[in-house]
């Protein structure tokens, strides 16, 4: 039986299981912690740093979903330096590529739109960046439309963690990065793919989706992604 | 009490926002107890008028025409507000500029042209390199997203600006 | 051969010995990458036939690098018994004589940079012997002053290519100890002892993660070495491993024996060739020597060592984006924990240390914890390499004592820039770093300290920038290295960074605003505290630090589209004209007048400044200092060029021609009032600007007549009254009214003159000498320099003795000395700096000695000794020394107990000037604490309304192009102020002019201005400088390249 921890967040004492990040012993606990990159039974990438929190004692604020819990920790999840960076990021990821959701086929099924509204994002004061990216339509059942993609990497762990099939992976680096399928192909020619959907499942907005899915129907199960990644042997 | 000096217009827009505000219904009797609507599409000034209290603005800035107006706009007002993802985002409109404004042009009055293809150089205002989102151009005072915003939004945000308060950003407001 | 004891240790130690230390002469010859780009292969050679041909028995070897960079090639001369020496600058063709005399048992003076007789080399001494008493030792020559060579114990010395000469000075003898001890233990406790830390930037105490990878569970367990070197600026490890990589080796087997490691990588830059091969070399003479592979010296341990190169990316200095790298994935960093040293590399414990701190460990172990604690700080011993890069004399590998201050790098190793130029900031820790200024030099270089200003001590990157380093563009820089070497993994560094690069493309070229400040202010901090790795958390310190030192940099480009280092090429149209503060546009007139357009011309010179005469003959002309010919053979003469077009003009159709033109296109009768207070450079070029602006413009000034300090401080025989007086009247006649002998403060006040004028520009002078504490200032005979000069000016009965003492090194100071040497007396300048040290331009310094002054260098006064009658006798002055480097980057004159007297009957202060602060007439107006008033940057207005200020009295004594550009400027800001529009720039005319530059411009050097005799000038107070011929004129012309031509222009072109 792992051992138990206890530790504070937001003044509130709360039980943990050793091992345990941050961000899932928030959970648990019904409290929220913004994320876009996080997905419970994944592995932690810290990629989106929304779910900075402050621990007491530590210099700089640390990323809860990779954090593990200690007794005695003492956080805090909300100020008003981490709202400020939170709207931050989320101005970023607006301004990095073209989120046009009202022509989005996500639109209303969108963890960024929704997370904009909660964190009270109401435009980006980053100028766009209005890059050309491509659309990816070669795939029989599914599209990436790279316009939507916030290099979250869902998609990359679902189909590496769960499904083992290792399709995805992010090429180039810094601002030019793209989800890529196989050896940089049209995700239709991946061999590798096993048209699971994992990935679509888990895509947090409208980069992946499924072709002729109208805006009302295209609802990810983001959900089910984290059940079989439980049943596959627990949370990491 | 002095009524508020309210304006309304539209730049680079599909006039959606427009519609969801005609959407008030009889809310608009509580906005003309509390605001004069001196200028907008559905009033005959065509000139924008000087000592505007509050100007709500739709659509993206595109054109030179549209970055002209929205900079008298401002001088004019003293709170201007976008209104909807166009003026917000720059959203369908800035889908073009990805593709520059001469493949543009030329997809649309040449290729796609039945007969008599060329493109204008007058009367239709020219279009700026890339499509922007108005505070890009001009400082904006609030941000109401949405395409469009609600009739209700779009309503609680006129009255709180009416009332001289400045709305708060709240869980209504949604991009898309 | 392996090595399994003592005894076998000591067999190769000989056979090691007996090559480093042969009983023949040694040459050896520096062959670091620095050396071989600079010839060092081919002096080897050369060396080697020359041995060859003369037969004699001379031993060559080759060794890597000593340090110092800029004096390459470096060669090592060995004579048994004898120093070893140490020639710099070598090259293949002295071969033979060096030779010869080495044969002859001698090694010539003239081409030693210094000598070593005997060296410490932290594992054993060595002693080469005394002699050559005229050459310096090692640590006596400026650049070796103050360093402690602990990582760069051997480099440059020892043969790195050959183990046996690494085993002769003493090494792996600390290898052998820890194994036969058998107790990792005691490793880990010296190391603690030592307070080492992790020398790759972070700090991190280094005996706290060996003892946390030894903890960890045992079976397979890693050492790397971190040696991806990759900051630009840098190149510390690749010279350390280049030079000694055995060290590397030991410092490494016996961490991995420590912390019971199995297997170890070192990740190497593919880049770094060399390294990479005399790594590989190092590691298979280790193998085949038993101190690699299985069996260790016979121990029993076991431990295997390989090399990987990395393809290049900066991120994957980063621990975790290291070990992806090495899996064969892409080098993107993860969060820790875990951290390596629990699951590194394939999931194992693993320990990544830079180069350096490996570097460290044999001597730990062979010296002891405790002896490294004696070096460098408290809370960082040890000592720490640097590359001294960029804007110095001086560049090279440096290695000093940790808390070694800042200037002690850039000025006593560094020796400056060299070029005359000043210092203006120091980068330390390359893109992950900041930009320091050099009022913070004093802060010693350690961990913490530097941490704190917001920049980092890091792998050991030192750029030093001077004046025409542009901090924008600095920042830029190293914003768009590290936005491409981000991973894009997380989001703030990915986007933050892009956006930040954004914002400082538009500062660079002149389109952000001060909203774009603000943004990359809130950027900064946010990627700072948010991003995943040391890369991202590092990123934004060069903007913010740059932001914060050099804030009124950023501000020019933005609100003046101006940069003051000519970097920014949006903003300038050519380097001179970006240096003049006139901001004339001199390859158009200098186009204009080979067009033989003498009448544009003039026109373009007066448009851009008012007094061409004046500046023509007394400029400091900061113009020479940027000219691109300079890079041939010297500058283009363009003060004496201008002085022509205004000499030739004057007096002639020309100037009513272009007065007509101007008088036609001054813009229409604003009906306002502007009073201009100080008709000196600054007053009349305010007054000119607003006159042709259409404004009603009087001037008021204290004197008889209009000039100022071009009138009344300047000598007749630099600047003669006539032509002040022309240019005088050239202003009076676009309709400017003078009143002059009206003192503001006495006569009237600057709030009662708000009252009758629309505007009021203060422009007044620094006439009040600067309060000295000089005993024996009070007697009769002793004179304050600008008085001097203006009681001279007035035509006044000046009384001055035979023997004139001037004590000052400014302008002031020489002014003052050649006017007395004119009346007949004999004159000598004290100063407590040395010559080139002097604030006054050169050229004047050189004519004051043709006339026959007297300078007494590194001299400051002492008392004065009176007569007993009021007059003055003598003078002390007490000698100084110079000292430490001040914030001016010349260094501190110190006074010293010997004291001279020097007989003299006349004595003329020239220390200095300040502000008279009687104008202020009691009114409100806001100073600062030395008297001068507080404007806008931007806009010259002071606290009162309505009221500008500009010039000395804003800036405290400049000169007077300085002066003039405030009074311009001011006149822009005025008029904006008065009518509300942006009118300035429609006084100036378009001229059409060739474009093309010269394919081939004029040969020859530069053309200076005749000048009379020396003989001649002792007696009068003619002008010295006679001005140039047309030929001169039109040679100098033709020298100019051009710069501001851009582009394709062809033909004519209009501008």
């Amino acid at each position: 039986m792992p051992k138990q921890v206890k530790l504070k967040i937001d003044g509130e004492y709360v039980n943990a299981t050793e091992g345990q990040s941050v961000l899932d012993a928030a959970k648990a606990n019904g409290k929220f912690i913004p994320s876009l990159c996080h997905v419970q039974g994944l592995s932690g990438v810290g990629a989106c740093r929304l779910c900075m929190v402050e621990i007491a004692g530590g210099a700089r604020p640390l990323p809860a979903c990779t954090t593990p819990v200690q007794e005695g920790m003492v956080i805090n999840t909300v100020s008003e330096r981490l709202s400020k960076y939170r709207r931050m990021i989320i101005e970023l990821l607006l301004s990095e590529r073209n989120h046009v959701c009202a022509v989005c086929v996500s639109n209303g099924h969108c963890e960024l739109q929704d997370m904009a509204t909660r964190l009270g994002v109401t435009h980006s004061s980053f100028p766009y960046r209005y890059p050309r990216l491509p659309v990816d339509a070669s795939h029989p059942r599914f599209v990436l439309d790279h316009n939507r993609c916030i290099l979250c990497s869902r998609c990359v762990r679902v189909c590496a963690e769960i499904e083992g099939a290792n399709t995805w992976n992010i090429v180039s680096r810094g601002v030019n990065s793209m989800v890529a399928a196989d050896l940089n192909e049209p995700w239709g020619d991946a061999e590798s793919c096993t048209r699971c959907g994992k990935c679509v499942e888990a895509c947090p907005t409208g980069a992946l989706v499924v072709k002729g899915k109208a805006v009302e129907e295209m609802v990810k199960r983001t959900q089910t992604v984290s059940r079989l990644a439980t049943a596959r042997g627990g949370s990491r | 009490m002095k009524k508020v000096r309210l304006a309304t217009t539209w730049l680079d827009g599909c006039s959606g926002c427009h519609m969801s505000l005609l959407d008030i219904d009889e809310g608009i009797l509580k906005v003309a107890e509390l605001a004069e609507i001196v200028y907008g599409p559905l009033v005959d000034i065509k000139e924008f008028p000087e000592n505007v209290d509050v100007t709500l603005v739709e659509g993206a800035v595109s054109s030179v025409e549209d970055l002209e107006k929205v900079r008298t706009i401002r001088e004019r007002s003293r709170i201007v507000v976008s209104l909807g993802d166009c003026a917000v985002t720059s959203n369908v409109p800035s889908m073009r500029n990805q593709c520059g404004v001469t493949a543009i042009l030329e997809r649309a009055y040449l290729e796609n042209a039945a007969t008599d293809a060329q493109i204008p150089n007058q009367v239709v205002p020219q279009l700026l390199p890339i499509s922007r989102p108005v505070h890009d151009v001009i400082k904006v005072d609030v941000f109401i997203p949405g395409c469009p915003p609600s009739a209700s939004t779009i309503l609680n945000c006129v009255a709180e600006l009416c009332a001289g308060r400045m709305p708060e950003p709240s869980l209504r407001y949604k991009f898309g | 051969m392996k090595i399994q004891d003592l005894e076998t240790l000591n067999a190769v130690r000989q056979k090691g010995l007996a090559k480093f230390k042969p009983a023949r002469p040694r040459i050896a010859v520096g062959l670091g990458t620095c050396g071989i780009g600079n010839g060092a292969e081919d002096v080897y050679q050369a060396f080697a036939s020359a041995i060859e041909a003369r037969g004699v028995d001379i031993q060559m070897a080759r060794v890597g690098c000593f340090g110092f960079c800029a004096e390459e090639t470096l060669v090592n001369i060995a004579i048994p018994g004898k120093p070893m020496v140490i020639l710099n600058r070598v090259k293949a063709r002295d071969a033979d004589a060096i030779v010869d005399d080495i044969h002859s048992g001698a090694v010539a003076t003239g081409r030693a940079l210094c000598k070593i007789e005997s060296w410490d080399h932290l594992t054993g001494v060595i002693d080469y012997g005394e002699g050559f008493p005229d050459i310096p030792k090692w640590n006596e020559i400026d650049f070796y002053k103050g360093q402690k060579k602990i990582v760069l114990r051997n480099c440059g010395l020892i043969d790195p290519e050959d183990i046996e000469e690494y085993i002769a000075i003493g090494g792996y003898r600390a290898l052998l100890r820890t194994l036969r001890n058998g107790e990792p233990e005691r490793v880990i406790e010296e190391l603690k002892t030592a307070k080492l830390r992790g020398r790759g930037g972070a700090g991190f105490l280094v005996a706290t993660k060996w003892d946390f990878m030894r903890k960890a569970a045992a079976g397979t367990k890693y050492v790397i070495c971190n040696a991806d070197e990759g900051d630009p600026g840098a190149y510390m490890n690749r010279n350390e491993i280049e030079s000694d990589p055995h060290s590397l080796l030991e410092g490494m087997i016996i961490g991995a024996y420590t912390m019971g490691a199995t297997d170890g990588i070192v990740y190497v830059r593919a880049e770094y060739p060399l390294a990479v091969h005399r790594l590989e070399k190092a590691i298979a003479q280790a193998h085949a020597y038993g101190l690699l592979g299985d069996n260790i010296l016979g121990s029993g341990f076991s431990f295997h060592l390989s090399l990987v190169e990395g393809a290049g990316a900066f991120v994957c200095g980063e621990e975790t984006a290291m070990i992806a790298s090495l899996e064969g994935r892409a080098g993107r960093p993860r969060p820790r924990p875990p951290y390596p040293a629990e699951k590194g590399l394939w999931g194992k414990p693993t320990n990544i240390n830079n180069v350096e701190t490996w570097f460290n460990v044999p001597v730990i172990v062979n010296n002891g914890g405790a002896w490294f604690t004696q070096i460098g700080t408290d809370r960082s011993p040890g000592t720490k390499v640097f590359s001294l890069v960029g804007k110095v004399k001086n560049t090279g590998l440096v290695e000093a004592p940790l808390g070694t201050p800042l200037k002690t790098f850039v000025y006593d190793m560094g020796g400056g820039t060299g070029t005359g130029k000043n210092v203006k900031a120091l980068q330390t820790g390359g893109p992950s770093g900041g930009c320091l200024p050099v009022d913070m030099f004093d802060t010693p270089v350690d961990y913490e300290a530097l941490a704190q200003l917001g920049a980092i001590m890091g792998s050991g990157g030192m750029v030093v920038m001077d004046e025409d380093n542009c901090m924008v563009d600095v920042a830029r820089f190293f914003i768009e290295f590290t936005h491409s070497e981000s991973c894009g993994k997380c989001v703030p560094c990915r986007v933050g960074l892009d956006q930040s690069l954004r914002i400082l493309n538009k500062v660079s070229k002149g389109q952000a605003t001060s909203a774009d400040l603000d943004m990359l202010e809130d950027l900064g901090p946010m990627i700072r505290d948010v991003s995943l790795c040391g890369l991202g958390q590092t990123a934004p310190n060069p903007v913010l630090t740059t932001l914060r030192y050099f804030r009124d940099e950023f501000e020019d480009h933005i609100h003046e589209k101006k940069c003051a280092a000519g970097v920014c090429e949006d903003l300038f149209l050519s380097p001179c004209e970006n240096s003049c503060p006139l901001h004339m546009n001199i390859p158009r007139f200098i186009q204009l007048y080979k067009e033989n357009r003498l009448e544009d011309a003039f026109e373009s010179v007066i448009l851009d400044n008012p007094l061409p005469g004046s500046t023509g003959r007394v400029c400091q002309h900061p113009c020479d200092d940027r000219c691109r010919r300079a890079g041939i053979d010297d500058a283009v003469n363009m003060r004496e060029i201008h002085r022509f077009i205004a000499d030739s003009a004057y007096g002639t159709e020309i100037e009513t021609n272009v007065m007509k033109r101007l008088l036609a296109r001054r813009l229409p009768d604003s009906g306002k009032k502007v009073a201009v207070v100080g008709a000196g450079p600054t007053g009349l070029a305010a007054a000119f600007y607003l006159a042709l602006l259409g404004h009603k413009v009087t001037v008021f000034d204290e004197n008889s007549e209009p000039g100022g300090m071009l009138r009344f401080a300047l000598p007749e025989y630099r600047l003669p009254k006539a032509v002040v007086a022309r240019e005088v009247t050239f202003i009076k006649r676009l309709g400017v009214s003078f009143v002059c002998n009206t003192r503001i403060g006495v006569d009237k006040t600057p709030q009662s003159l708000s009252k009758e004028f629309d505007s009021v520009f203060l422009a007044l002078g620094t006439w009040e000498a600067s309060p000295i504490d000089l005993p024996g200032v009070q007697c009769q005979g002793v004179h304050h320099a600008l008085h001097f000069l203006d009681a001279i000016a007035h035509d006044k009965d000046v009384r001055i003795g035979q023997k004139v003492i001037v004590i000052g090194g400014g302008n002031a100071a020489i002014d003052s000395a050649r006017t007395a040497a004119r009346m007949g007396a004999d004159v000598t300048v004290v100063y407590r700096r040395q010559r080139q040290d002097m604030p006054a331009i050169p050229e004047e310094v050189d004519e004051a000695y043709e006339e026959g002054v007297k300078f007494a260098y590194l001299c400051a006064p002492h008392r004065i000794i009176s007569d007993g009658q009021g007059g003055v006798k003598a003078i002390e002055v007490q000698k100084t020394t110079l000292g430490e480097f001040g914030v001016t980057g010349r260094r501190r004159p110190v006074p010293t107990d010997e004291v001279m007297r020097m007989s003299c009957d006349t004595i003329i202060l020239a220390i200095g000037e300040r502000v008279d602060t009687v104008f202020t007439g009691g009114s409100q107006l806001e100073l600062k604490r030395d008297g001068t008033i507080k404007v806008d940057r931007h806009s010259s207005e002071t606290n009162l309304l309505n009221v500008f200020a500009g010039g000395d009295v804003v800036t405290g004594a400049s000169n007077v192009s300085n002066a003039m550009s405030h009074g311009k400027r001011a006149a822009e800001m005025i008029d904006i102020k008065l009518t509300g529009e942006h009118r300035f720039a429609r006084l100036f005319q378009a001229f059409g002019y060739g474009q093309v530059p010269p394919v081939e411009p004029a040969a020859g050097d530069r053309n200076t201005s005749p000048l009379l005799t020396p003989l001649q000038r002792k007696s009068t107070f003619d002008e010295v400088m006679l001005g140039f011929s047309p030929e001169q004129v039109r040679h100098e012309a033709e020298r100019c390249l051009r710069c501001d031509a851009k582009g394709e222009c062809v033909g004519i072109a209009a501008e």
